[in-house]
């Protein structure tokens, strides 16, 4: 694992921490939100589990707009 | 005036509280970010995790800076399509489904100004989520690989910008006339799809068409000055938004009419 060592974690960092904004905005609005297009724990295990896509589907088609 | 500005306001306000100006250039960033990571760790990843015999030598080009960008350039031009398309296709569709464009428009509200104020916020979102999404590329390409000339990158990123404004002002046309959100996004999606192949096609013919707009943006990275035909491609394209927006304005007072 010597590759891990040896990142420039300054520049990767931002890349997760941007993937972690997402995943929080969507988790919070998830919870905050009094209804889903479809189930809603199934919308927090995408958001959970699919990297990067999982928030941006629950955005576009996971929220009501209404 | 201050009508559309009020419509523009409350355009912005509910793309906010949709968090559309948090995740939309945080995805865009996102996507900047990706080719110019990849392409810079590709070798070593290659190196640790490929299973190679011993001794093998793989010798990858090291793409240049501008190389890099243009990568940044198509991916966001997959995927950045296809979000911008799904982000906007119930700007209007949504709204006459739930009846809420049915409580605005029976006030003295003209259609001109809830239409614009639509395109406009939509437009704005996207400008300022390319924008950050391609200084994004500029930048942690200038970290890994070199900086180009700032200048170079503005110029391709109005050029693009032009091309994805138009995008924008195909879902807004087809949310005009079509009530599902779902068939809006799919038509736009196979306009943009079509257009984007018959002019990749016949390239010597299509040299105006804005579709072009794309492979000129990343062409300008490469050479000085403005390719041969931009400017008549940008024409043809600001010609065509401006026929669409119009269009879009008759036949949603027309549907609204008959509704």
């Amino acid at each position: 694992m010597e590759i891990i060592e040896n990142l420039n974690w300054a520049i990767i960092a931002p890349f997760f921490i941007i993937q972690l904004i997402l995943l929080l905005v969507a988790i919070i609005d998830l919870v905050k939100i009094e209804k889903t297009n479809g189930p809603k724990w199934l919308w927090a295990i995408i958001i959970l589990v699919v990297n990067i896509i999982g928030p941006i589907l629950y955005f576009v088609i996971g929220r009501r707009n209404n | 005036m201050s009508q559309f500005v009020v419509l523009l306001k409350k355009e912005l306000l509910e793309s906010w509280r949709n968090f559309k100006w948090i995740w939309m250039p945080l995805t865009f960033i996102l996507l900047g970010v990706m080719d110019p990571i990849t392409q810079n760790y590709l070798p070593k990843i290659l190196d640790t995790m490929g299973d190679l015999p011993e001794g093998a030598v793989i010798q990858l080009p090291v793409p240049s800076a501008e190389e890099v960008i243009s990568m940044s350039l198509a991916n966001i031009d997959m995927l950045g399509i296809l979000i911008l398309v799904l982000a906007s296709m119930g700007i209007i569709a949504g709204e006459r489904k739930s009846g809420v464009a049915a409580m605005i428009l029976v006030k003295p509200v003209s259609h001109h100004y809830f239409v614009m104020s639509k395109w406009l916020s939509s437009l704005l979102l996207m400008w300022i989520s390319l924008f950050l999404g391609l200084l994004a590329s500029w930048y942690y390409t200038g970290l890994l690989f070199e900086f180009i000339p700032f200048s170079d990158f503005l110029l391709s990123f109005v050029l693009y910008g032009i091309w994805l404004s138009l995008v924008i002002t195909i879902t807004i046309f087809y949310n005009a006339f079509l009530k599902t959100p779902g068939l809006v996004g799919f038509i736009s999606l196979a306009t943009i799809i079509i257009l984007n192949m018959v002019s990749g096609i016949l390239t010597e013919w299509l040299a105006w068409s804005p579709a072009r707009l794309m492979s000129y943006a990343s062409q300008s990275l490469m050479q000085d000055g403005l390719p041969e035909n931009t400017i008549a491609s940008i024409v043809l394209t600001v010609l065509i938004m401006i026929v669409l927006l119009f269009t879009s304005v008759f036949i949603f007072r027309k549907k609204e009419l008959a509704v």
